[in-house]
């Protein structure tokens, strides 16, 4: 196939492209990744000081400077002892019960997903696109709105306040975006390859496992971005249909955190904030090295 | 001989419609469902808890009343219309830039995504502050001799809406990064040495050739940002209030007080039909011609 | 079948546990600091005499009213909620969602005891519905002793005439006058103190209450809101969407004078090691008769057949009115007691105050909140932000926009 020449090809091609380019082209570049990456670090830098200043520090010194004193102490409080009501546990108490929820929402609704876009964008199927616009069109409606309906059928099948019941709503919210992810990354890749599959007679499944499915790295990668991010950092789901048991970390953060008339010791929720935000973060980190060109080209080849 | 192949081709579309299935059950139970029982409600006296009797369409002349709800609607438009071009400029430079074998490719990415993992609760608090013209910026500015610095958007009514795009572009734009990083990841190597054959300039690969070819990525992408400017609530609430006034409210944010804080399902219902509706007939036209006529 | 024994005895000795200590499951949204410790105080006090507390805490009042309206829906209500008392506790009773408490009312005389706002806004149809845990008043002043000092002010202000030129002497000092947060609710509360203070209770009352026309359009009204309109000038640039408490740093640090705050702003004060009368000062309202906007907190009780719970409701009732946890409670929460009839010699000098005007019934009238549904309380609270960072707001546009906020 064309394609396996053009992954060995791929390196002096970019040698060729790099060539070109000028000098003052590579500055520019790194030039504005720098500024940009300046911006989006600026709120971080404040969090990050912020959490390791005291209170009083806080208080009286200018929002960009450096901590007096650097302390951990908010850190220890946030992760081990700030008080979300009469427990004084911090955030650990909700991490494994995140960590619960997330996995099989993540995996399911990533599946789902593929499967929903594949079977949508090679196959025919009577309606289904109607189907899609309907799902694409929920996506609109506020997750609120879902609750009080959603609590009455739960309640009726008994999966009410369950780990099922969350999974289960995490699925149902996920599917709009992750199926309009996969149908539209497929609907760019070449139908020729799913064409050359059916003819050597291979089934439905068989054909999304062995060719349509490692195809889907980037896309992949993207979709559980999107969930890890979405489902880590859900509150309102998980509150509503986990049941006590299984209460996420978000809900002890924003215990933690979210107080209207009770003070608010800000060092703690920036630290609480960073720590809670860490498991999608090393996700990002972790996806990296597979955000790599020419997959598409290297898995026709296996 | 024909037989069995007909058999064989219901039986490879039978796996399709099996597949589909749990999508099918979704769409009909939960947002089909949904969605009839939300605009059933919004023809409702409802309070706090669901009644079905029958007021008309009593709750819509009260919201269209209201002019936190008709300010909420404009700002949603300025908004809708800043947040996706800047966004989608901005996104899309990020991912052609890292497309370029750049050196410290792992750590940009990285810090263009973070701020999507963070939760709107604190970060909304932080960006509060960096605008804020005694905390911030402006302070800042003015310490370092800079005495008759100006940078108040977010405590002027006609400016604030502006440092809610900020915060929101700040958090939004990793992501079209990475979802365009992936398609461009997806096109084909062949193109590039084509294109380097026939000596065309890279900047207009990328505008008259790769553009078109994300199409797709492209339509995730605005579609992605579209729900999230229609839910935009997080951001509002942590920075604003939905001030100076209700300067900065946003129609989620209406949603929300009125279904919580004022227990008034009726009128919360209204709301989200007339966001529903018009997203509705926003988004018909487009979803026709790139679903429903364009079957392959 | 080993197997299977031992499933038995543990589900039997599971189950005898259960019988042998009560336990209470309470939702409630006191996360920050003070107010865990508040909490903690009337869950050992519940577990003091016998039963076990099971906590459920959940941020921020809507989140966990409908958390607690959820779980009532979905058939598993905690055995206690945080609540309001406002429209929407009403229609719970009217769903018949809530268990009342009369019996344990009427043995302790709570008609006797609690303020009369407090009785009006639990006592629904002659039951208790609702058992409240203290008294809040939003509309205290508090101020920089310093910053008071310096510009010359020698004694609180009595009158409204006082109060603004008090404020002009900040002013001139150079310190921000008044300090306040520009959001919503904040806007809200300085407008039911300037309502209540310049207003007086029949204003007051005619305009929250009956939200009566006439009054809406009388001169009496318009001073109100004129008088409103005019502290604008005396807010810094800083003021709109910042957090009551960073507004509270501003008088602790002494940059401002004077704050219009609820209670709780105590904590602030307390955290930052400032004391009461010497470092700041605090005044209920203008002048020895200025009036108390009663609020406060209370549980309810969902619906439950279960023996075991309604027990557990009712000693929950009970541990939480007991004098020394109300003193020890609201001790915590900056709150003061809701029952008149006990001793309040050990807490602090605010609230000593406060406590003194909840034994004289004129001078106590509702929060806001208790006067009116929801929903019409949201949109006078839009219609007060909305005149309040009006651009060239008139008094006249602002009584027309606040008057047809109350419009039925």
């Amino acid at each position: 196939m064309t394609t396996l020449t053009s992954t060995l090809n791929a390196k002096t091609r970019i040698n060729q492209h790099r060539s070109v380019k000028t000098r003052w082209g590579r500055v520019g570049i790194y030039g504005f990744l720098i500024i940009t990456a300046l911006f989006f670090l600026l709120p971080l830098y404040v969090m990050l000081t912020t959490s390791f200043k005291e209170l009083d520090d806080i208080r009286s010194s200018s929002i960009f400077s450096l901590p007096q004193s650097f302390s951990f102490d908010a850190w220890s409080i946030a992760w081990s002892s700030a008080c979300t009501g009469l427990e004084c546990n911090g955030l650990q108490v909700g991490f494994w019960n995140s960590v619960k929820i997330l996995i099989p929402s993540v995996f399911i609704s990533v599946m789902l997903g593929a499967i929903n876009g594949y079977a949508l964008s090679f196959w025919k199927i009577k309606g289904a696109n109607i189907l899609f616009a309907c799902l694409l069109l929920g996506a609109f409606i506020p997750y609120q709105v879902f609750i009080y309906p959603l609590i009455r059928v739960y309640a009726d099948i008994g999966i009410y306040g369950t780990l099922s019941g969350v999974v289960l709503s995490h699925v149902i919210f996920g599917m709009p975006i992750m199926t309009l992810l996969f149908r539209n990354y497929y609907s760019g890749l070449p139908q020729e390859l799913f064409n050359a599959a059916r003819i050597d007679g291979a089934g439905f499944f068989k054909v999304f496992f062995f060719i349509i499915f490692p195809m889907s790295v980037p896309i992949v990668i993207v979709a559980v971005i999107m969930q890890v991010t979405n489902i880590w950092n859900d509150f309102l789901i998980g509150l509503v249909f986990a049941g006590n048991d299984n209460l996420p970390m978000t809900v002890q953060l924003n215990n933690i955190v979210n107080t209207t008339t009770g003070e608010r010791a800000y060092n703690v929720n920036m630290a609480a904030t960073i720590l809670t935000s860490l498991v999608p973060l090393v996700i990002y980190v972790a996806s990296g090295r597979w955000f790599v060109r020419g997959i598409a080209s290297g898995a026709v080849k296996g | 001989m024909e037989w069995l192949r007909v058999r064989r081709h219901i039986q490879r579309n039978m796996l399709a419609y099996i597949a589909v299935i749990p999508m099918a059950l979704t769409v009909f139970i939960a947002y089909m469902g949904t969605m009839f029982w939300s605009v059933r409600l919004s023809l409702t006296s409802s309070r706090i808890l669901p009644k079905y009797d029958f007021v008309g369409f009593a709750q819509y002349e009260r919201l269209f009343e209201t002019s936190r709800w008709v300010t909420s609607l404009e700002n949603l438009v300025i908004i809708a219309f800043l947040f996706l071009i800047i966004c989608f400029v901005l996104g899309f430079l990020l991912s052609v830039f890292i497309d370029q074998k750049i050196k410290a490719e792992s750590f940009f990415r990285t810090v263009f995504l973070f701020p999507y993992a963070m939760s709107f609760i604190v970060t909304g608090l932080v960006w509060q502050w960096i605008f804020n013209p005694q905390l911030g910026i402006q302070s800042t500015m003015r310490n370092l001799g800079w005495e008759t610095f100006t940078f108040d958007w977010i405590v002027n009514p006609n400016m604030v809406l502006y440092t809610v795009v900020i915060a929101a572009v700040w958090q939004g734009s990793g992501l079209v990064m990475a979802l365009l990083l992936a398609g461009l990841r997806g096109i084909d190597e062949d193109l590039w040495k084509a294109t380097k054959i026939d000596g065309i300039p890279t900047w207009r690969v990328y505008l008259s050739i790769i553009l078109p070819m994300l199409r797709p990525m492209i339509i995730t992408t605005v579609v992605l940002l579209s729900i999230s400017i229609i839910k935009m609530y997080d951001v509002v609430v942590a920075m604003t209030m939905g001030g100076p006034g209700i300067a900065s409210e946003v129609p989620a944010k209406f949603i929300m007080d009125n279904l919580f804080e004022r227990g008034n399902i009726g009128i919360a219902t209204a709301a989200s039909t007339v966001l529903l509706t018009t997203v509705l007939c926003l988004i018909a036209p487009f979803i026709y011609s790139n679903y429903i006529k364009k079957s392959r | 079948m080993m197997k299977k024994l031992t499933l038995a005895m543990a589900i039997a000795t599971l189950s005898t546990a259960t019988i042998a200590k009560e336990e209470a499951e309470v939702m409630h949204w006191w996360t920050s600091g003070g107010e865990s410790a508040a909490i903690k105080v009337l869950a050992d006090s519940y577990e003091a005499k016998g039963g076990k507390w099971k906590d459920s805490a959940v941020a921020g009042g809507s989140n966990a009213r409908s958390a607690a309206i959820n779980r009532m829906i979905g058939g598993s209500p905690p055995t206690a909620a945080l609540f309001n008392t406002s429209q929407q506790y009403r229609e719970l009773i009217a769903e018949g969602m809530l268990n009342n408490i009369d019996k344990v009312a009427l043995a302790n005389n709570w008609d006797d005891i609690l303020p009369q706002p407090t009785l009006n806004a639990i006592k629904v149809d002659g039951h208790f519905y609702a058992a409240p845990v203290n008294i809040h008043m939003p509309g205290w002043f508090w101020y920089s002793k310093k910053a008071f000092e310096k510009s010359g002010i020698e004694k609180e202000p009595q009158t409204a005439q006082e109060l603004f030129a008090a404020l002009d002497k900040l002013k001139a000092a150079g310190y921000i006058p008044l300090a306040l947060g520009g959001q919503e609710w904040q806007e809200n509360l300085l407008f039911a103190t300037v309502l209540s203070n310049i207003g007086g209770k029949q204003i007051y009352m005619d305009v929250l209450g009956k939200r009566d026309e006439k009054t809406l359009n009388s001169e009496a009204f318009r001073n109100v809101v004129d008088t409103f309109l005019k502290l604008k000038p005396y807010v810094d640039a800083g003021s709109p969407g910042r957090n009551w408490n960073d507004t509270t740093s501003l008088v602790i640090n002494n940059k401002a004078g004077i704050q219009v705050m609820g209670d709780w702003a105590k904590g602030e004060f307390t955290q930052a090691n400032k004391v009461a009368d010497i470092d700041y000062g605090c005044f209920p309202g203008l002048g020895d008769d200025s009036l108390y906007i009663v609020g406060g907190d209370v549980f309810v009780f969902p619906k439950t057949d279960d023996k075991q719970q309604v027990a557990a409701q009712q000693n929950l009732v009970k541990s939480m009115l007991s004098p020394a946890t109300q003193i020890a409670f609201n001790n915590l929460k900056g709150s003061i007691p809701v029952r008149t009839d006990i001793d309040v010699s050990a807490m602090d000098v605010c609230a000593q105050k406060g406590a003194a005007i909840l034994r004289v019934a004129e001078r106590q009238i509702p929060d806001g909140s208790m006067l009116m549904e929801e929903y019409r309380y949201g949109t006078l609270k839009d219609a007060i932000t909305e005149v309040w960072n009006g651009q060239n707001m008139t008094t006249d546009q602002a009584v027309t926009i606040l008057a047809h906020s109350l419009r039925d």
